[in-house]
């Protein structure tokens, strides 16, 4: 976490929120993950292309090396995941401040999170929705107002009948 | 399938104490909760290695493991 308080401190990345089974584990009992999902607001480039590699640089020069599709930071495997539409802009916008320890950081709203497993539409998903509304304290109306505003409802309303 | 209400008593309690435990799960402190996933990894770590992945258990800098006071 303090790790990537820096990257956005310095600049490396605009925002960040700890997102996917991690962020899901915060509002519900711990899913086994191998890999931390953290969702990232990218700095505008010059040529307005949404890339991760100035952040996977930042990463290198603190001595931190890619493997697969993550990034090793402190013996975790950190998967950034750039916000590429407007519900993840928005999820990362609203995400929740928190502490890990003493070390301030954010994790995803869980009606975000729920909203995500929605669009995203894998079985896994499913199973994180099912989760989030056994176990989370979800408030309707603003997961109702997520759901409306990026198009969700209708398959919201298959997966939740 | 036999349906919750027909479940003998003793195999009702068993499934109702095991629901609890998972909301008593729920919450739990993110942190309590990170140290319980990282003991679901190193459980599963030998299952996962014999079929050949590579994954690994991570480390946190913890001083207080799970289960340990």
């Amino acid at each position: 976490m303090q790790v990537l308080n820096v990257l956005e401190r310095d600049g490396a990345l605009s925002r960040y929120a700890i997102g996917g089974a991690m962020g899901a584990t915060f509002y519900v009992e711990p899913v086994l993950t191998f890999d931390l999902d953290i969702f990232v607001i990218l700095p505008q480039t010059a040529d307005g292309l949404l890339t991760l590699e100035p952040l996977y640089a930042a990463l290198r020069a603190r001595g931190y090396t890619e493997e697969g599709e993550c990034v090793n930071i402190e013996g975790i495997p950190v998967q950034f995941l750039p916000a590429y539409n407007n519900l993840l802009v928005e999820a990362l916008a609203e995400a929740r401040e928190t502490l890990y320890e003493q070390t301030p950081t954010r994790v995803l709203r869980a009606e975000h999170l729920a909203a995500i497993a929605v669009q995203t539409g894998r079985d896994k998903d499913r199973q994180r929705v099912r989760l989030l509304l056994e176990q989370a304290l979800l408030d309707d109306n603003y997961l109702a107002s997520v759901l409306a505003r990026h198009g969700l409802e209708a398959r919201w309303k298959t997966w939740v009948p | 399938m036999e349906n919750m209400g027909t479940l003998r008593p003793e195999i009702a309690r068993l499934i109702a104490a095991k629901e609890q435990r998972r909301h008593k799960l729920a919450a739990l402190s993110f942190v309590e909760k990170v140290r319980v996933v990282v003991r679901l990894q190193q459980m599963v770590l030998p299952v996962l290695r014999a079929r050949g992945h590579a994954a690994r258990a991570w480390v946190l800098d913890d001083s207080n493991p799970v289960g340990q006071k």
